[in-house]
C-alpha cells in the first residue's frame, strides 16, 4: 500500500540527501539567475523552497510507513570525514522521533520564509535568498546529524547566514544586533564543543572505541557514565554545565535571553521566522540529543533548577511583554516566554511532559514564525511597529486580522489549536510531577512553579489579547503608505516610497495611499502571503484537532531519550526520603 | 658524531636549490638585467620542493652531519614552502604597490635583490626543520631573521616603516642572543652540539649535579624567550602591531606566517630533549632531569600560551588599523599553537615519570599516553591558520588603495590612499564582490568557524588539551584541570575573537561607502588569494589529509628524537591501552 512512497532504487539515504542537497542547488541557481533580476530571483528561491518541502514531506511519509526501530535512525548514511588520528568524525546523517519533526518544521518554514520577504527584500534579493536557502540547509543538516561533530558543524554554521542576514537587510541596529547574536551565540556554543568533545573521549577511554556517532555515544554512555562523585571530579557535572552553556543561549532560558529581543527586532522578517521557528529549537533538540539521555544523573541534578528557570522565564517574559509598546519585541518577548514552557516541560522529566515539550516545539515554531510574519506584513504596509501608532488594522485587512487572531489563540493555547495540546501535557506534567514525583522537600518549590506556570497562560492571554485590540481594532490611526518598495534600514528610504499604490492584492485597490479622506483602504493579504500563511495555519488546526499524528510516531524515541534521565531523578528523590513514601511515576 | 659526508648534500638539496635560485635572483639583476625574480623565486621553490618531495620517506629517519630528515622535518619543510610560495605572490604584489605608491616616474628596481632574499630566508627555514645540531639550527634561524631585516628595511617607505625595521631589528637581536645562551646551557648539559647527543646525556643524567637545578630550567627559559619572538607570543609578542602596521601586507603575511614556523620548530626540538625514544638501545630510559625538563616545559609553555591568546585577542578588540588588527589576531595564533605544544610537553612528561600517575579512582588507572599528540595537532593548527592569514593578507595587498576623495575644481590631486584601517574596507562587498567574499571565508576560518579549516585545527588543540591525562579524574591543581583550564580559555578566547573578525566583514557587508577600491595591488597577489581560497575550500571539504600527515609529522618529533634509521610507526588508531613502560 504504501509501495508508491518508496520507488525502486530511490534509497531513502540519498533521499535525506537530496532534501539537504536541494536548498544548496537552489541557492547556485539563485545566484546565476542574479543578472534576470529581482522576479526572478525569488521565483527560483520560492521554487526550490517548495520543492525542499515536497521532497521533505515525502520523506517524512517514508518514515511514518516505515518508522525506524527505537534507537535506530531512518535513511541512514555515512561516509568518512575527518578521520586519522583519533578522530573519526563522519558525514552521517539519519532520521529519528527526536528530530523527524524539526526537520519537516524546518522545510516548511522555509517556504513561509522565502514568501514573507517577496515584497519586503528588494536590496540586493540574490544574497538574500542564498544565504536563506543556505540557511535552509543547514537547519536541516542540524536535525539530520547523526555525528556529534557533524551536529555541531551545522550547529555552528547557521549562525553565519543569519548573522549576514540580521546584518544587511535588517532594520536600523542590525550591526550591533548581528554582532551581539553572533558573539552571544558562539560564546555559549564553544563550550558546548568542548564539552561534546569531553564526552567523546571519556567514551573512547572507558569502552576503547573512538566513536563520534551520537546513537553509539548514547548507547556505550548507558554502560560507562560519565563520573558523577567527587572522585570522579563530577565530570558528568562540569559536561553537562558546558552543553548548557551553548543549548541555554540558544534557547535561550532566561538570564541569557538578552541577545533574543535585539537580534529579533533588528532581523528581517524572513530571518525572524527562520529564528524564531526552527533555530531557538536546537538549543532544546541539543538537550534532548545529548543531555538527558547521555548524562542523565547530572541532569536529574540540574533538572530542578531549570524546570525553575523554565518556570522563571515564562513570567518574565510574559511580564516584559506585557510593557512593550514594539509589537515585534512583543512577539520576542512572547517566544522567551514561551520557550520557558518547554524548559520546564523537559526538566519536569515526566512523559507527558517532555512528549509535550517535544511538541510544543513544533507548536511555538508554527505560532512564532506566523505571528513574525505577521508582524512583518503590517510593518510594510504602515511602515510602523509601534503599538500606539497602529489600530484599526482589522478594517483595512481583515484577513490579515483573521490570522493574526488564529496564529495569537494559537500562542496563547486555545482549546481546539496546537497550543493548546503542547502547553497542557507540560502543565499536566509538570503537576503531575510535582504532586507525586518529588520528594515533599522539593514539593512546594515544584508546585509554585507549575503554578507559574499557569499564571503564564493567563498573563500570555493577556498580553496577546491586549495587543491585538490595540492593534487589530479601535479606530484606525495610520493610514497605509504602500509598500515597503525598498527594505527600511534607515537609507534615509521611507521617505522614497511615499504615496504610491502599494503591493496589495491584484483585485485590490491599486490605489491605497491615495486618499487620505477614503474611509477605509483595503489592504489585505496578498497570494504570496497567503502562500506563506496559509500553511501554517493548516497544521496548527491539525495539531490542534488530531494532535496524535503527530504525538503518536516519535512518542517512543522521545520518552526513550528521558528514561535514564528520569530514573536518575527518581532515584534522586528516593534518596532524599525514605522509599516508601514517594510515589514513583510509572 | 655522523659525519658529514656527500649524503649531507643530498639531504639538504632543496635548500641548495633555494640558495641557487637566490643567487640567480641577485646576479641576474644586477648584471643580466633581469626583470622577473619573483619568478626566479618561484622556480627555486618548486624545485626544492620536489627535491624535497623526493626524499619524504615516511617514518624512516635519515640523520647525517647535524641534518635530521624526518616526517616532521619533511612536513615542515613543505608546508614552507607551499607558504613561501603564497607569500612570494603576496610580495610580488605589494612590489607593485610600493611602486605605485611612489608614483610611475620613478623607476623601482630591486625586485630581484627582494626576490633573493626572500628565498634566502625560505633556505634557513627549511634547514631549521631539518637541524639536529645546535649550531645548525641558530644558522638556520639567523639565515631567517637577517633576510627578515632586509625585506622589512627595503619595503620602508615611510617613517614607520623605519620605525618597524629598526624595532624587529634591535629585539630580533636581543631574541637571538638570549636563544644563544640558551645555546650554550644545553651545550653544557650535553657537552656537545649535537641534539641527539643532548638528549642521551639529558636523559642519562640522574638530576643530582648542578645540570638539572640551574641550566636545565635556564636553557629552557632562555629558548622558550627567543622562541617567543619568532612565534610573537607572550613576552616578545608587543613588536607586532607596530611592525606589521609600519611595513606592507607582504611583509605581514610574511611575519604572521613563516618565523612562526621557526619557533614551533625550536620549541618541538626543545621539548623532544626529554623524550624517550620509542625503539633503540636505551628506548624508554628517562632520568629525573629529563622529566623535570619537560614538567618544567609544560608549565611554562601552557602559561605562555593561556596568557598569549589573551593578550592578542584583548589587543586586537581595540584596533582600527587592519595590520595592527591582524598582528594581535596573529599573536593570538600564536597562543593557540603553544597549547598544542604544551600538550606535547606533558605527554612526554607522562611518558618520562618513573611512575605512571595512579587514579584516585580505581577503575580509571589507564596510562594516558599523549595518543592524539600536541605536536600533530600545533602542525595541524599551523597548516590551517596560515593559508587563511596569507590570504587575507593577499586580498588587502591586491585591494591596494581606496579611490582619492576628489574635491570638486581644480584642486591639487588628492593623496592616494592605501587599505590600512578596518574603515578602508567599508562596503568592499558592494565595489570587489570576489575579494570581500574571500576576505569573509579566511576571517571565519581564522575564527574557527565551522567547517572552515580553522574549525578542524581548533578542534585537533582542544581535543589533544582535553585528552591530557583523561584518564585521571579532575581535581584541583591536578595537571588535568590545568588543561581542561587551557581548552576552555581557548574556546573564551575563539568567541573574543569573532567579535573582531566579524567587525572586518560587517564593515565589507553592512557598510556602505561610494568610495571604492582601485584594485591596484597586483596580479599576483590577487592569485595568492585565490589560491588560498582554493586551499581553504579544499580543507575545509576534506580535512583528513592533511591531518594524516601532521599527525605523522607530530608523532615523528614527539613520539621519539630523531636516531639514525628508526622507523616510527604511524600510530593511526587510538591506543588507549598501550603502556609504554
Amino acid at each position: 500500500m504504501t509501495d508508491f512512497l518508496s520507488p525502486t532504487g530511490f534509497s531513502a539515504a540519498s533521499h535525506l540527501v537530496l532534501v539537504i542537497a536541494a536548498p544548496l542547488v537552489g541557492a547556485v541557481v539563485a545566484w546565476l539567475l542574479r543578472a534576470r533580476g529581482l522576479p526572478a530571483v525569488r521565483q527560483s528561491a520560492a521554487v526550490t523552497a517548495i520543492v525542499t518541502l515536497a521532497l521533505a514531506a515525502w520523506l517524512v511519509l517514508r518514515f511514518l510507513a516505515a518508522p525506524p526501530p527505537p534507537g535506530a535512525a531512518f535513511a541512514a548514511i555515512d561516509a568518512p570525514w575527518l578521520t586519522g588520528g583519533v578522530f573519526d568524525v563522519r558525514l552521517s546523517l539519519g532520521l529519528d522521533g527526536l528530530s523527524l519533526w524539526m526537520f519537516g518544521l524546518s522545510a516548511l518554514l522555509s517556504v513561509t520564509a522565502v514568501f514573507v520577504s517577496w515584497q519586503a527584500i528588494t536590496d540586493r534579493p540574490v544574497g538574500f535568498y542564498v544565504l536563506l536557502l543556505v540557511l535552509e540547509a543547514a537547519m536541516l543538516g542540524v536535525f539530520a546529524a547523526r555525528d556529534v561533530i557533524l551536529f555541531y558543524v551545522f550547529f555552528e554554521f547557521t549562525l553565519v547566514p543569519l548573522f549576514f542576514l540580521i546584518g544587511i537587510w535588517g532594520h536600523e541596529e542590525r550591526r550591533k544586533a548581528a554582532a551581539k547574536f553572533f558573539v552571544y551565540t558562539l560564546a555559549g556554543s564553544l563550550l558546548t564543543f568542548l564539552g561534546l568533545l569531553v564526552i567523546v573521549l571519556w567514551n573512547a577511554s572507558q569502552s576503547g572505541v573512538v566513536t563520534f556517532d551520537i546513537q553509539g555515544l548514547t548507547d556505550s554512555l548507558a554502560a560507562h557514565p560519565l563520573p558523577m562523585s567527587a572522585a570522579g571530579g563530577w565530570l558528568q557535572m562540569v559536561v553537562f554545565l558546558a552543553l548548557l552553556a551553548g543549548f541555554a543561549v540558544k534557547v535561550p532560558i532566561v538570564p541569557v535571553h538578552t541577545w533574543l529581543p535585539l537580534a529579533h527586532v533588528e532581523a528581517p522578517t524572513g530571518g525572524s521566522v527562520d529564528l524564531a521557528g526552527v533555530l531557538l529549537k536546537i538549543g532544546i533538540y541539543g538537550f534532548l540529543r545529548f543531555s538527558l539521555p547521555m548524562l542523565p544523573e547530572a541532569t536529574a541534578v540540574a533538572a530542578p533548577w531549570l524546570f525553575g528557570l523554565g518556570a522563571l522565564g515564562i513570567v518574565y517574559g510574559a511580564l516584559v511583554a506585557l510593557v512593550q509598546t514594539d509589537l515585534k519585541r512583543l512577539v520576542a518577548y512572547s517566544s522567551v516566554s514561551h520557550m520557558g514552557y518547554v524548559v520546564m516541560g523537559l526538566f519536569a522529566l515526566t512523559p507527558v511532559a517532555v512528549e509535550g515539550a517535544n511538541l510544543q516545539l513544533v507548536n511555538h515554531g508554527l505560532a512564532s514564525a506566523g505571528l513574525f510574519a505577521l508582524v512583518g506584513m503590517i510593518y510594510e504596509r504602515f511602515h510602523t511597529r509601534s503599538i500606539p501608532n497602529l489600530g484599526g488594522v482589522a478594517a483595512k485587512a481583515p484577513w490579515l486580522a483573521a490570522m493574526f487572531v488564529l496564529f495569537t489563540f494559537s500562542s496563547i493555547g486555545l482549546p481546539g489549536l496546537n497550543g493548546f495540546v503542547g502547553e497542557f501535557m507540560i502543565l499536566a506534567g509538570s503537576f503531575q510531577r510535582a504532586w507525586s514525583g518529588v520528594a515533599p522537600a522539593w514539593q512546594t518549590f515544584y508546585l509554585a512553579m507549575s503554578l507559574c506556570g499557569v499564571a503564564g497562560v493567563v498573563l500570555g492571554a493577556w498580553y496577546m489579547l491586549w495587543a491585538v485590540e490595540r492593534v487589530l481594532f479601535g479606530p484606525s490611526r495610520e493610514p497605509p503608505r504602500g509598500a515597503a518598495q525598498s527594505h527600511a534600514v534607515g537609507h534615509g528610504g521611507h521617505a522614497s516610497h511615499g504615496v504610491h499604490g502599494g503591493h496589495v492584492g491584484p483585485g485590490d485597490l491599486a490605489h491605497a495611499g491615495h486618499g487620505h479622506e477614503a474611509p477605509v483602504e483595503r489592504c489585505d493579504l496578498a497570494w504570496h502571503e497567503w502562500a506563506a500563511l496559509a500553511p501554517l495555519a493548516v497544521f496548527v488546526l491539525w495539531i490542534g484537532l488530531v494532535p496524535a499524528t503527530f504525538l503518536a510516531p516519535v512518542s517512543p524515541a522521545v520518552r526513550a531519550a528521558a528514561t535514564d534521565s528520569a530514573a536518575a531523578f527518581a532515584a534522586r528523590m528516593d534518596a532524599l526520603q525514605p522509599p516508601a513514601q514517594v510515589a514513583r511515576i510509572p | 658524531m655522523p659525519a658529514t659526508s656527500l649524503e649531507t648534500f643530498v639531504l639538504v638539496a632543496p635548500e641548495i636549490a633555494l640558495v641557487g635560485a637566490a643567487l640567480v635572483a641577485y646576479l641576474g639583476g644586477a648584471f643580466l638585467g633581469l626583470r622577473h625574480g619573483w619568478l626566479v623565486a618561484l622556480a627555486g621553490i618548486a624545485a626544492a620542493a620536489m627535491l624535497g618531495g623526493c626524499q619524504a620517506v615516511d617514518g624512516a629517519v635519515t640523520a647525517s652531519g647535524g641534518v635530521v630528515v624526518d616526517a616532521f622535518s619533511t612536513f615542515v619543510r613543505q608546508v614552507v614552502l607551499a607558504l613561501g610560495a603564497l607569500v612570494a605572490l603576496v610580495q610580488a604584489g605589494d612590489v607593485f604597490q610600493a611602486a605605485a605608491t611612489r608614483g610611475p616616474g620613478v623607476h623601482r628596481g630591486g625586485t630581484c635583490e627582494e626576490a633573493g632574499t626572500f628565498v634566502l630566508l625560505l633556505a634557513g627555514l627549511s634547514l631549521v626543520a631539518c637541524a639536529g645540531d645546535l649550531v645548525l639550527l641558530f644558522a638556520g634561524l639567523e639565515l631567517v631573521s637577517i633576510p627578515t631585516y632586509v625585506l622589512l628595511g627595503l619595503k620602508r617607505i615611510d617613517g614607520r616603516g623605519q620605525e618597524a625595521a629598526l624595532k624587529y631589528f634591535f629585539l630580533s637581536l636581543v631574541a637571538s642572543a638570549l636563544f644563544l645562551y640558551a645555546v650554550v646551557c644545553l651545550y653544557g648539559i650535553g657537552g656537545s652540539t649535537n641534539l641527539q647527543h643532548i638528549a642521551t646525556r639529558l636523559r642519562a643524567s640522574d638530576g643530582s649535579t648542578g645540570m638539572a637545578l640551574a641550566l636545565v630550567p635556564a636553557a629552557l627559559g632562555l629558548a622558550a624567550v627567543g622562541a617567543a619572538f619568532r612565534l610573537a607570543a607572550v613576552p616578545m609578542h608587543f613588536y607586532a602591531p607596530d611592525v606589521y602596521e609600519g611595513t606592507g601586507p607582504g611583509n605581514a603575511a610574511l611575519l604572521s606566517t613563516l618565523p612562526k614556523v621557526a619557533g614551533l620548530v625550536v620549541l618541538a626540538r626543545l621539548v623532544a630533549l626529554g623524550i624517550a625514544p620509542a625503539v633503540g638501545p636505551d628506548a624508554g630510559s628517562v632520568g629525573p632531569a629529563a622529566a623535570a625538563h619537560l614538567d618544567l616545559a609544560w608549565q611554562l609553555i601552557a602559561i605562555l600560551a593561556a596568557v598569549t591568546m589573551t593578550v592578542g585577542n584583548v589587543m586586537a578588540l581595540w584596533q582600527r588599523n587592519l595590520r595592527r588588527l591582524l598582528a594581535c589576531s596573529s599573536i593570538a595564533h600564536s597562543g593557540y599553537l603553544l597549547v598544542g605544544v604544551a600538550v606535547a610537553a606533558a605527554a612526554a612528561a607522562t611518558r618520562a615519570a618513573p611512575a605512571p600517575p595512579q587514579a584516585a579512582g580505581g577503575d580509571l588507572a589507564t596510562l594516558w599516553t599523549g595518543a592524539l599528540g600536541g605536536m600533530s595537532a600545533a602542525l595541524y593548527y599551523l597548516a590551517t591558520y596560515a593559508p587563511a592569514t596569507i590570504g587575507v593578507f593577499g586580498a588587502v595587498a591586491y585591494l591596494g588603495h581606496r579611490w582619492p576623495q576628489w574635491a570638486s575644481g581644480d584642486g591639487p590631486r588628492p593623496p592616494r590612499e592605501e587599505i590600512s584601517t578596518v574603515d578602508d574596507l567599508d562596503g568592499l562587498a558592494g565595489t570587489n564582490p570576489v575579494a570581500a567574499f574571500a576576505i569573509a571565508v579566511f576571517l571565519l576560518s581564522l575564527a574557527g568557524i565551522p567547517p572552515l579549516p580553522g574549525f578542524w585545527g581548533k578542534l585537533s588543540l582542544a581535543a589533544s588539551a582535553l585528552e591530557v591525562d583523561w584518564t585521571v579524574p579532575l581535581a584541583a591543581g591536578g595537571r588535568r584541570t590545568w588543561f581542561v583550564g587551557l581548552a576552555i580559555v581557548l574556546a573564551v578566547n575563539a568567541a573574543i575573537a569573532a567579535a573582531y573578525y566579524l567587525r572586518i566583514i560587517a564593515a565589507m557587508y553592512f557598510k556602505s561607502s561610494r568610495r571604492g577600491v582601485q584594485s591596484d595591488g597586483g596580479l599576483a597577489a590577487g592569485i595568492a588569494m585565490l589560491a588560498c581560497l582554493v586551499i581553504v575550500a579544499a580543507v575545509t571539504v576534506r580535512p583528513s589529509s592533511l591531518f594524516a600527515w601532521a599527525t605523522l609529522a607530530g608523532d615523528a618529533v614527539s613520539g621519539a628524537m630523531p636516531a639514525a634509521t628508526t622507523s616510527v610507526p604511524p600510530s593511526s588508531t587510538l591506543d588507549v591501552t598501550a603502556v609504554t613502560h
